[in-house]
């Protein structure tokens, strides 16, 4: 019985490959988003309804100066004496995230039902102190925000 | 091997490996100058340049045109939607990359709410705004757009900022 040798050995044509990953990578190339922008909400009081026929919520005022210091004024809520009104003093001029975190983490323990923060920034307060101090409040479960024009 | 080859099948004899350098002196002969180059690492590069891009891709593209100046704040934010864009850069308002003077800025929200339910009727306006401004801005200078907002009817804003 003759032995038959059989060529297992085959290439595979790469080109057509080549070809689609060039196209690939220059499409994606020109649709490629090199900067991730998010946003953040922010909810206006629109409308006419009176403030007396309103349903009060717990409220968190966070007033907040030039300097770095941030006030917190709770209103409506039955959290305790000492987290009613806190100061938390800025560092060298700037937000003191860890104590505005704390707070707002402490804010929630004692109130659950606590989601609504109005952030009331003075003339002179940096742009990017309020979105921090609304970062903070949001990832602590705070996600009813609002700011308060001049 | 080379004679086995894919390559080698769909080839053809070339013009230039029957004239001076292969066959000097005009020989006929049937000899292939063809190389097989190894395609395998290339492709490995393609591969793991496309699944880099395709992990940077978005589907909606710039929503926001930056300037060179501008540096938005950080912070983790939902995802940023197609929404008319008040920008402030250098102390200049623009509406949709058009200037729009403080005072009027609310005549031009109300006239964008206008076109839009001239537009399209039956549909519900969204009144959302999307605000861009450099992270160094003071809140003297926003302040203007939150109260215009208000006025114009748009009850929801989204400060535009870099996902942490």
């Amino acid at each position: 019985m003759r032995k038959r040798h059989k060529h297992l050995e085959f290439e595979i044509n790469l080109i057509p490959a080549i070809d689609l990953l060039s196209v690939c990578i220059c499409f994606l190339l020109l649709t490629a988003v090199w900067l991730h922008v998010g946003a953040l909400n922010v909810k206006q009081a629109v409308g006419g309804q009176p403030a007396s026929e309103t349903a009060k919520k717990p409220t968190v005022w966070a007033q907040i100066n030039a300097q770095g210091d941030v006030t917190l004024d709770v209103k409506d809520s039955r959290v305790p004496a000492k987290l009613a009104k806190v100061k938390i003093a800025g560092k060298d001029g700037k937000l003191n995230l860890d104590g505005i975190r704390d707070v707002a983490m402490q804010l929630k323990a004692a109130e659950p039902a606590l989601t609504t923060v109005l952030i009331q920034p003075q003339a002179a307060t940096v742009y990017e102190d309020i979105i921090d101090v609304m970062d903070q409040f949001k990832k602590q479960g705070l996600i009813d925000l609002g700011v308060s024009p001049l | 091997m080379l004679n086995a080859s894919i390559v080698k099948t769909t080839s053809f004899h070339s013009v230039v490996g029957e004239s001076s350098v292969i066959a000097p002196n005009g020989e006929k002969k049937n000899r292939n100058i063809v190389a097989d180059l190894l395609l395998t690492a290339l492709i490995d590069a393609f591969s793991i340049l496309v699944i880099f891009l395709l992990m940077s891709f978005s589907s909606t593209g710039e929503l926001l045109m930056m300037g060179k100046n501008m540096e938005l704040p950080k912070a983790s934010a939902d995802m940023l939607e197609r929404n008319p864009v008040v920008k402030l850069d250098n102390g200049k308002l623009f509406l949709e990359d058009k200037e729009v003077t403080a005072d009027g800025l609310v005549q031009a929200l109300l006239d964008l709410r206008k076109n839009f339910l001239e537009t399209r009727p039956g549909e519900e306006f969204p009144a959302i705004l999307t605000v861009q401004a450099d992270r160094r801005a003071k809140y003297e200078q926003l302040s203007g757009i939150v109260q215009a907002s208000a006025h114009a009817g748009f009850s929801d804003i989204k400060f535009a900022v870099v996902l942490k």
